[in-house]
């Protein structure tokens, strides 16, 4: 190999502030959300606000100091750190505590941890770490198949808790890297399909109740509407209710008098709908959209496949979550508990998405220099 | 997703000799991620357009008509008074139990349903029923009531739990306390909740599922005034239905207030003075101001206690006067007819004296009975009794000492073995019992009036099918036979006879008052008719109805000081015993005083005879009314 050893030291501002912006956005959000039930911030530490500032701190921390590490060394880690984080999520089925009859946290070192939130980048790593490893390989079944099930295993652990919105962030980001990574087309085509009629048979024969009743719900939300389908029908009601531009920000009533339920997490985008209409959902939309491009770009610039894909996979997931989290706020889906990415209140998700990003501007920060053709 | 993109033709099949440029191909599937971003956040745009402009206006209605709620504001419903202002009524809180179906959360009902059982004692399927069938109808958001009448430890205990119970509400009201129960409640009546198939019709009038409103009395027949109007406040509430803050608020209008006739004193007076000898029988006593139709006191006995029908309906004193035989529940002054017996003569008198039929010194012998041979046969003979052999009686004898012989003859002639006097013929006799009120409801203000009944050929005809006799006209003569009548009727008749043929309206109420102290109905007397018999025969039936009282059969209707003018009565009803005689109802009718009459007073006793128990009970009743205490040493009435 003819790399110089010296890194770039690019650094992606407009990324970095797409970022920042959608934490800010979500701040805001949370704080009018949590006014009815917290009132004013001020100096109550535990305020979801407070909370929320306090991880996007530590979570900014860790995104710049990782930027500053050379992505490289997560290479040799990556089977370490998959390991340790499935172990999490084993240990989340003993003895997790239970939110809505699902075991989802763990109590480490004083604070609520999502072990799912940390096992998604985990997995990426390794997926990125397997892939560029086989990068000769790609069009083997064998290798296809392993990713899967490098994919699968925690995808399997997070449906145990259950959790089947974060399982399929895990599916949805091994797709887009196995095709990034340069699987066959066929397998991809086939997988696509066997995977599809085996999802509808494990619909038909294993869903819960309440999973099936979630697609009768998305349905018709109004048959549904004192129970199942209230959150749905409320969060319809609450978004088109703002309109073009919103009732104005703390002003939406569907959210000050907790019509709109979960308003700080699963059902923040209504709250911004709400109160700052169709254009504040533009503003989001246009965050959302900057990150994405900037992070895809920066595969696309990567010094090799294992920092390629990394970005892939944090990107998919992002986009993944994004768009099942709005979709369900806007009934274009049925209800799966998906946070939005940075937006929605959660210490896990959000430091683990901001060093995430760390992670990615590492790869565009320590690509090396080629040495000029002579 | 387009796999194929970058790919010139199918490749995957082929050696690895044929591969592209790896980094186009990165490029191109790198692509593939681009535009995935843009088909999903396009999508979302795409619904999100949907919701907040294509059906924007839509939603926010919705989420106005989530979060406002009208709510009715009950007007104090009006007090009721008596002529001198002593408060006869009180509102108090009461507390219910209510539901408001649309807050419960579906999947909480069972749960909520057992909370209240184990709270309030009623059956948890039963609140479920009531909570499914409430979600079902088209008004989820009205409040149904699942426990009537809670006491306030039980309704205090209930607000405690409330917010473990979305939905349910403790309804506070008020809801009418009668501080003197018995004594009134033939006048006042009651107030009930409105029941499901009255709301149908009252709802558009302004009235709530949840409502009350007067069943009986004065209750009843002055529910448009007592009422006020509903107010309605704009609330905002959040999603388990608790109230942010009254957005506006229209005032409820308060019900008007009511000045009664009745004066409690007198009331209770004359009350305690029937008890004393109904003997637990069938009574009414009735006072009425003879040149105004006002009713000054009004006793129906046995009496019931009109609170129980507050807040929550005692079910077990109800079912008790149900079933008890003398019917507390009727008002026997006026919903109950019986046959007048003799204070129906000052009628009889009085149309002969009019028709011409008698005069002053009209005499007839009364041997103790007359007979009147059969029409067809004249061997089979009828014998009309008198109730003694009184001998020859002009007509202030005949009045006084109540001859039925005198007053055969002049409701339906004698002419029979040389005698050829001719009477009213019935007529005529039942034209001027009409004028006097009888057969007809009387219209006082209080709900439940019996019209009684004035019979006549056409009557006998189509009610029975046979034809009239002469023995009907010479019963109805004496106020027997089918002629039925009300105390409240003979009340009114007696006093049109005082006040020389003014058919007046009787009422309990003087005035209506409203919140402002302005009168909207006054205290004018409301004369039905004027009945077209001269004042000289008025002054000849004072003069022996006088007589009657200083004299004749009414002698114990006289009191020490004023002088009194009565008849009384002892009517024959049911079933004839062995011996001839039948069970008997006992009445007196009068004025007083005499020579200026200002009130009239009709008593009944279901068994007694009218000389001997009606006209002592009226000259006490009289007696008080004329020489009580001045107020100042009354004894107050008790509540």
């Amino acid at each position: 190999m003819n790399w110089r050893n010296t890194p770039t030291r690019e650094f992606d501002f407009p990324l970095v502030f797409a970022a920042a912006g959608l934490v800010v956005y979500g701040l805001l959000l949370i704080y009018s959300g949590s006014l009815t039930n917290y009132g004013e911030p001020g100096t109550n530490l535990s305020h979801p606000v407070t909370r929320q500032a306090t991880f996007a701190l530590f979570g900014l921390l860790a995104m710049l100091v990782l930027s500053r590490f050379d992505y490289r060394i997560l290479g040799p880690l990556s089977v370490t750190i998959y390991v340790l984080s499935l172990a999490l999520l084993v240990l989340v089925l003993f003895t997790g505590s239970s939110e809505y009859g699902s075991r989802r946290w763990i109590e480490l070192l004083g604070t609520q941890v999502q072990p799912s939130e940390i096992a998604k980048v985990c997995t990426v790593i390794m997926l990125a770490k397997y892939f560029s490893d086989q990068e000769e390989k790609m069009r083997s079944a064998r290798v296809f198949l392993t990713s899967f099930a490098i994919a699968a295993l925690p995808a399997a652990l997070v449906l145990i808790e259950p959790d089947l919105g974060s399982a399929l962030v895990f599916i949805a980001f091994w797709f887009a890297m196995v095709i990034v990574a340069g699987a066959r087309f066929w397998h991809v085509a086939a997988f696509a399909i066997v995977g599809g009629v085996g999802a509808a048979v494990a619909w038909l024969e294993f869903a819960h109740g309440y999973q099936k009743e979630r697609i009768a719900v998305w349905w018709d939300p109004e048959k549904y509407e004192s129970g199942a389908g209230f959150n749905v029908v409320q969060a319809e009601i609450s978004t088109g209710a703002g309109r073009v531009f919103g009732k104005g920000f703390t002003k939406g009533t569907q959210t000050q008098l907790d019509y709109l339920r979960t308003q700080t997490t699963d059902y923040i985008f209504s709250v911004g709908a709400e109160e700052l209409g169709f254009v504040g959902a533009m503003v989001l939309f246009g965050l959302f959209m900057l990150l994405l491009f900037r992070g895809i770009s920066i595969a696309a610039r990567a010094d090799d496949a294992f920092g390629r894909l990394i970005a892939v996979g944090v990107m998919s997931f992002i986009l993944f979550q994004a768009f099942v989290n709005i979709g369900v706020n806007i009934r274009l889906m049925p209800v799966t508990g998906v946070p939005l990415p940075f937006v929605s209140l959660g210490g896990s998700s959000l430091v683990t998405l901001l060093a995430s990003l760390g992670i990615v501007l590492s790869i565009l920060g320590h690509r090396r220099r080629r040495p000029r053709r002579a | 997703m387009g796999l194929a993109i970058g790919t010139k033709r199918r490749r995957w099949r082929t050696e690895p000799a044929d591969e592209p440029d790896p980094k186009e191909q990165i490029k191109y599937k790198l692509l593939i991620l681009r535009v995935a971003v843009i088909i999903a956040f396009a999508a979302l745009t795409v619904q999100l357009a949907r919701l907040q402009i294509i059906r924007g206006a839509e939603l926010e209605r919705r989420a106005e008509l989530n979060q406002l709620r009208v709510e009715p504001v009950i007007p104090p419903r009006g007090l009721i008074y008596d002529r001198n202002g002593v408060q006869l009524v009180e509102n108090v809180p009461g507390f219910s139990a209510g539901i408001v179906a649309a807050d419960v959360p579906k999947e909480r009902t069972l749960e909520i349903a057992a909370a209240i059982e184990d709270l309030l004692g009623v059956p948890a399927m039963e609140t479920v029923l009531r909570i499914e069938a409430s979600r079902k109808s088209n008004d989820p958001f009205t409040p149904i009531v699942i426990k009537d009448g809670l006491d306030q430890a039980t309704a205090f205990r209930l607000r405690e739990e409330l917010p473990a119970m979305p939905g349910v509400q403790v309804i506070v009201e008020p809801v009418r306390r009668y501080p003197y129960g018995e004594l009134l409640a033939a006048v006042l009546g009651y107030t009930g909740r409105v029941d499901e198939e009255d709301y149908r019709e009252l709802r558009d009038d302004g009235y709530l599922a949840t409502d009350r409103l007067g069943k009986a009395g004065v209750e009843a027949a002055y529910e448009r005034y007592l009422r006020g109007e509903l107010g309605a406040r704009q609330v905002e509430k959040d999603a388990s239905g608790r109230e942010i803050r009254t957005l506006e608020e229209l005032a409820a209008s308060p019900g008007n207030d009511l000045f009664l006739s009745i004066d409690l004193d007198l009331q209770h007076k004359a009350t305690e003075l029937t008890q004393a000898v109904a003997n637990g029988g069938q009574a009414a006593a009735i006072v009425m101001d003879v040149n105004t139709g006002e009713i000054l006191a009004l006793v129906s006995l046995p009496q019931y206690d009109n609170n129980i029908f507050s807040g929550k309906i005692d079910e077990r004193r109800l079912e008790q006067y149900l079933k008890d035989p003398k019917k507390p529940l009727v008002n026997h002054a006026l919903a109950e007819q019986y046959p007048p017996g003799s204070i129906f003569k000052q009628i009889t008198g009085l149309a002969a004296l009019q028709e011409g039929v008698a005069n002053p010194s009209t005499t007839i012998t009364s041997r103790g009975a007359i007979q009147v041979p059969n029409q067809y046969d004249p061997s089979v003979v009828y014998i009309f009794r008198d109730w003694r052999a009184l001998g020859s009686l002009n007509f202030y004898g005949g009045v006084a000492m109540s001859s039925d012989v005198y007053f055969y003859y002049l409701g339906g002639g004698y002419h029979y073995y040389g005698n050829n006097f001719n009477g009213l013929g019935i007529e005529r006799l039942a034209a001027y019992t009409r004028m006097f009120g009888l057969g007809a409801e009387t219209g006082i203000d209080i709900a439940g009036e019996a019209p009684g009944n004035v019979p006549d050929p056409q009557w006998k005809m189509d009610t029975w099918g046979e034809q009239w006799t002469l023995g009907d006209t010479y019963n109805m003569s004496i106020g027997q036979g089918f002629l039925a009548a009300t105390p409240i009727q003979m009340v009114r008749a007696t006093a049109a006879v005082a006040n020389g043929g003014k058919l007046l309206q009787p009422r309990v109420v003087r005035q209506v008052v409203d919140a402002d102290c302005h009168v909207i109905v006054g205290n004018e007397p409301r004369i039905q008719s004027q009945i077209p018999i001269d004042q000289r025969n008025f002054d000849i039936m004072h003069e022996a109805m006088r007589q009657a009282v200083s004299w004749g059969t009414a002698k114990d209707g006289g009191i020490r000081g004023v002088e009194v003018a009565g008849k009384t009565g002892t009517a024959e009803f049911g079933e004839r015993f062995a011996d001839g005689s039948y069970k008997t109802h006992a009445w007196f009718a009068g004025f007083a005083p005499a020579d200026n009459p200002q009130i009239a007073i009709t008593v009944f006793l279901e068994h007694g005879v009218g000389a001997i128990n009606a006209a002592p009970l009226a000259s006490k009743i009289l007696d008080y009314y004329f020489h009580r205490p001045a107020p100042a040493q009354q004894t107050a009435v008790q509540p």
